[in-house]
């Protein structure tokens, strides 16, 4: 289990997300009506507007679409990192989501760059992700 | 789309003073004492009563004196008018448009827009704090990476324009460069001392693409401006800067799901909006003070409000086509964000009407009877808000 002063907050919305990072599931907001995803998970599907959803587990794979370097860090959490990929990754299951996270890899970053999810536990409801080329066919 | 913007009070209701405090690094007073200031100063400049204010507007993350504390010690018996928005850069321009709205349907008369704060001796926009329930409810999802100041997340909209239309460090070093020329003779201004391109990019990565001076001040002061009718505000000393439109409301940001390009000016759908009721056209504006919480946003406001086609600003801004002296669209001629002091972005209002009036003194320039001003484009809250104003 990580230490972390800075913890996201769960709340009614989001303590079933963070819960399942915390159990090592990457899970979205998924539509039973429209098969729309949805994230942030909001209790509205973003496709029709309805209320029917799950919270379904995704295959945890994207693309990086953009990136920054972080050089200096405000999280205490993170400061051991720095300088460090922060990456915005494009889910494989829907164009429209983008995903913040911490890029482990000793690949050079770019557009396109294949990722995968990893899990970090940080309480027994909260956790957290970050994304690796680590295991990821080119 | 629809007809709704013509409905805004175009013209009808005016800026007839403005306020603000030395702009530092340590007020060393409160947030209270600022903006009683800023107010006093503001409504003496506009020749009226401090008891003749009936309505003030403010806007913040919890980090200021509201409107209702300040009403009480200013002795304001009749409030008929308040808005203590929530918010940062994004909603600054909001709170003059909904100024407008209530004097322009006469619900109320003299309404006081204000924005004061300890930006740096107090509450600084970058130090490391706990995540807490009153924070916007999209943040959790940002923080536990690290992503949670906003000088990363319009890195990252930058790095997607580098991406897409091959934009460079030194295009961005460029608008750095243009404010704190800008500043240099503005006795306001914090940053006045030179910088140059090579500066720019010798200056140390905070996020990169973002270099430090990308990045605006933080900074402690106040500014205040007095809205009232355009009718009494021919009566006062001033030359009335009206406020011709404005619009406020829908950015973009990544919780936004359906938008798939980060490289696009958020502005862009605001702009339509203002244009439309203003009744003008980019071709209208003289002048620009755009929010500049770090340089891209100069550069994409610049495309979103109609002033280049995306990928075209960089040559422009090599044939100084910004530039206060002889630009064909000056910007930020007070230095912005950037370089004069982060005042949340209202003090880009008052440079406006500074301008306007033609008070500007050895900064004014030459075509100074329209401005737009801006707030933040869009990206973090979602929400964006921008007005034009005018010379009567």
């Amino acid at each position: 289990m990580a230490e972390r002063i800075i913890a996201p907050i769960a709340d009614r919305d989001s303590a079933p997300y963070w819960q399942a990072l915390a159990d090592g599931h990457f899970k979205v907001t998924h539509c039973n009506d429209c098969g729309h995803w949805t994230w942030p998970p909001r209790p509205i599907c973003s496709g029709c507007h309805g209320g029917n959803l799950s919270l379904d587990e995704v295959k945890g794979t994207g693309e990086v679409f953009s990136w920054i370097v972080v050089h200096r860090s405000t999280s205490p959490d993170m400061m051991q990192y720095v300088p460090y990929v922060l990456a915005l990754v494009r889910l494989d299951e829907q164009a429209d989501i983008y995903i913040p996270g911490r890029l482990i890899s000793d690949k050079e970053v770019h557009r396109g760059l294949k990722v995968r999810v990893v899990t970090e536990k940080i309480t027994d409801e909260v956790g957290d992700l970050a994304w690796t080329t680590e295991g990821v066919p080119l | 789309m629809s007809d709704r913007a013509n409905r805004f009070p175009r013209g009808q209701t005016a800026i007839v003073g403005i306020g603000c405090t030395e702009y530092s690094k340590d007020s060393g007073v409160s947030t209270f004492a600022l903006a009683a200031s800023a107010i006093r100063t503001a409504m003496a400049d506009a020749r009226l009563e401090i008891d003749e204010i009936d309505g003030l507007c403010t806007f913040g993350t919890s980090d200021s004196i509201s409107p209702n504390l300040l009403a009480q010690a200013l002795g304001i018996k009749s409030m008929n008018f308040y808005l203590d928005q929530y918010l940062g850069g994004s909603v600054s321009m909001s709170i003059v448009a909904q100024a407008a709205l209530a004097v322009g349907t006469g619900v109320a008369d003299c309404v006081v827009c204000y924005r004061a704060l300890n930006g740096r001796s107090q509450q600084r926009k970058g130090g490391a704090k706990a995540p807490n329930a009153s924070m916007p409810w999209d943040i959790q999802f940002k923080i536990a990476s690290g992503y949670m100041v906003p000088a990363q997340e319009m890195a990252m909209n930058a790095r997607a324009h580098m991406l897409r239309y091959g934009t460079k460090s030194e295009d961005f070093g460029r608008l750095a460069v243009l404010c704190r020329t800008n500043a240099l003779d503005n006795e306001r201004a914090m940053m006045r001392k030179p910088i140059t391109l090579d500066d720019y990019m010798a200056s140390e990565w905070i996020a990169e693409p973002f270099h430090k001076l990308d990045c605006c001040l933080e900074s402690d002061g106040a500014v205040a401006i007095v809205v009232t009718s355009t009718e009494r505000a021919r009566d006062l000393p001033h030359r009335p800067v009206l406020i011709q439109g404005a619009a406020w409301g829908g950015g973009v940001n990544i919780s936004n799901n359906g938008f798939d390009d980060l490289a696009v000016s958020p502005a862009g759908p605001l702009a339509e909006r203002l244009y439309k009721s203003a009744g003008m056209g980019p071709k209208n504006i003289d002048f620009a003070e755009l929010y500049d919480c770090f340089t891209f946003p100069l550069l994409s406001q610049i495309e979103g409000y109609g002033f280049a086609q995306p990928g075209e600003v960089p040559d422009m801004l090599k044939d100084g086509a910004f530039d206060r002296a002889g630009g064909q669209l000056p910007i930020n001629t007070h230095g912005g964000l950037l370089s004069e002091a982060y005042i949340h972005g209202l003090n880009h209002v008052y440079e406006a009407v500074e301008q306007i009036r033609g008070d500007a003194a050895h900064r004014q320039v030459k075509k100074h009877d329209t401005a737009l001003v801006t707030g933040q484009l869009g990206y973090i809250s979602g929400y964006s808000s921008a007005v034009i104003l005018g010379g009567a």
